[in-house]
């Protein structure tokens, strides 16, 4: 019983450590423009539309994320083999993984800017002094609390898998799920805010993102601001839920039921999470209904 | 034509001279699998982990881009990237309950319910995004009617997109394709576990318990990286975005169960020379 009691503790305190991992690495994602809206980033130049936003990506975020997670996970077991404090170790590994990430964002900004001067796109040193920081900083906490969730999955609840290896697949996860859920929110709502809200971007818009703020020109410090607003916390909580619901049917069900007790429970959440989904999707088609009438869109 | 002016390429076709060649490469690995001494049942498990992991990515609906705007309907990341994350949160799953258990039905049901519960979940955050946060009910582009729940969509579709969000045979493909990726994923990492802890203990000249943790640690890694071999292959064979079982690439799905059984048997005898006993 009271091995169970804390398996909740380690599984509560894993989800709580994957919520914040979860929004850090969106708003991470948002302000240096790493997901798939960084397209538009890159392509507005050769629209003609000059801006000031950051624009780091060279891979997806879920292999990113894994490979900065690893590298952290990997440094904090390293120390921890030579018997340093697992807080500190997973801090220093972190750190290590946060100057990687900061030489990918230094890199991924100057070449894929310079890659646009045939389009009069200047590279903008002061938005590397001003952002690189921001994005480390939301880096090194998403990678921190990652690292720190693999530490409780592999000591306290005694996973078979290494830390390194528990970092790199719960890396890719979190890239995986952040960006899926973060992405829509930061490329329509923030990029075209100059479309209407409650439809797509037309595909002939594509390229004419918002350049242009209150007062002077939009930084990336802004879509940061606007996307914790909502991107960030729903990406933490769709990566939280992942991890705690993994983590609780097998801790609270693994042994029941002849062992299938986790595999009966995870098929119940499969089904409540398609209902809730089913749910959403009529109350958005009932809530703002059709853009045209039937007959008009089947013409 | 292509641009090159050669014949056309691609489509859903199967190309039988690419399909002999890779026949042919997947008979002559399991054959120096055999030749080697090792047995070839883990080689089939691999093979038909690869084969499940190339089928499971074609469900996986996948805006890339275009979605992120809301122009396309999916969800917006790459489709390897994707099926990875939840492949690989399903082959944590069933790696838990392995070793909990020893059982190899309650492991494989294991990974494939990590991997249908990761989507499953993302799956419905993508929606509540779109539905919540930015006002955008789901419509397909490449149906006008939902197979499953019967909604139209073609009213549903703001002007000048392909469709937005995720419809409910999205998301029924999409869970599907987690519960498929994270079973193959298991499938790979088990099959591997199996040769890794007989043969490591062997070449080491060590106590198996001792071996135990490196055994497990390598077949971990060599799972992930057959699951990304697999997951890159099939959306070579998806080229972009794909809506999930409704959309017309689907029917591609035959190519990449080739593609990916042929690069899991040749990957999979690779992997079975770390424990080759050379005598040495």
């Amino acid at each position: 019983m009271e091995e169970i009691v804390l398996g909740i503790g380690i599984t509560a305190l894993a989800g709580a450590f994957a919520t914040v991992a979860g929004a850090a690495e969106d708003t991470e994602s948002d302000i240096g423009s790493q997901g798939d809206p960084n397209s538009q980033v890159q392509l507005a130049p050769q629209m003609g539309y000059i801006h000031r936003i950051f624009n780091k990506a060279i891979s997806g975020e879920p292999p990113a994320y894994g490979a900065w997670c690893a590298i952290g996970a990997g440094v904090a077991w390293a120390l921890m083999q030579v018997n340093f404090n697992p807080a500190l170790a997973i801090i220093l590994g972190s750190v290590i993984a946060v100057f990687v990430q900061g030489v990918y964002c230094t890199s991924g900004y100057l070449g894929r800017t310079a890659s646009l001067a045939k389009f009069q796109q200047p590279v903008y040193i002061d938005i590397i002094k001003s952002l690189l920081s921001v994005t480390m900083a939301h880096a090194f906490v998403a990678i921190f609390c990652t690292v720190a969730m693999c530490h409780l999955m592999a000591t306290a609840l005694h996973h078979p898998f290494a830390l390194p290896l528990l970092g790199l697949v719960w890396g890719i996860a979190l890239g995986a799920a952040g960006s899926a859920t973060g992405n829509p929110f930061y490329g329509k709502e923030r990029q075209y805010q100059n479309q209407k809200f409650g439809a797509g971007v037309p595909i002939s818009a594509s390229g004419n993102i918002v350049r242009y703020a209150e007062a002077g020109q939009r930084s990336s410090l802004d879509n940061g601001w606007f996307t914790t607003k909502f991107a960030g916390p729903a990406s933490g909580i769709c990566f939280g839920l992942i991890v705690f619901l993994e983590l609780w049917r097998t801790v609270l069900f693994e042994k029941m039921v002849a062992g299938w007790g986790a595999i009966i429970v995870g098929v119940i959440l499969i089904l409540i999470f398609t209902f809730i989904d089913r749910w959403i999707e009529v109350w958005g088609r009932k809530t703002y209904g059709p853009y045209t009438a039937a007959e008009e869109a089947s013409s | 034509m292509s641009a090159l002016g050669g014949a056309a390429a691609g489509g859903e076709g199967i190309n039988p001279t690419g399909t002999l060649v890779g026949i042919v490469i997947l008979l002559v690995s399991i054959a120096a699998t055999y030749a080697l001494g090792f047995s070839i049942i883990p080689l089939i498990g691999i093979i038909i982990g690869g084969a499940f992991v190339g089928f499971g990515v074609h469900f996986v609906p996948v805006g890339g881009a275009p979605a992120a705007m809301g122009q396309a309907p999916g969800i917006a990341t790459g489709v390897a990237m994707l099926a990875a994350g939840a492949g690989l949160a399903g082959l944590f799953g069933g790696a838990w309950a392995f070793e909990a258990t020893g059982d190899f039905a309650i492991a494989v049901a294991g990974g494939a319910v990590g991997g249908g519960l990761m989507m499953s979940i993302t799956c419905m955050m993508v929606n509540a995004t779109y539905v919540f946060a930015m006002g955008i009910p789901a419509a397909s582009g490449k149906v006008a009617k939902d197979p499953i729940t019967g909604d139209t969509f073609p009213e549903y579709k703001s002007q000048g997109t392909e469709g937005h969000g995720l419809p409910f045979i999205s998301f029924f493909g999409g869970v599907i394709g987690g519960i498929v990726t994270g079973l193959g994923g298991t499938l790979i990492y088990l099959a591997l576990l199996g040769i890794y802890e007989t043969g490591l203990p062997v070449i080491m000249q060590a106590e198996p318990a001792a071996i135990q943790p490196l055994a497990i640690s390598l077949a971990g890694i060599f799972a992930i990286g057959f699951f990304l071999v697999n997951a890159v292959l099939a959306a070579y064979n998806i080229t972009g975005t794909i809506e999930g079982p409704h959309d017309p690439k689907f029917k591609r799905v035959p190519r990449a169960i080739i593609g990916c059984a042929v690069a899991s048997a040749f990957c999979g005898f690779i992997s079975m020379l770390i424990v080759l006993n050379t005598g040495m």
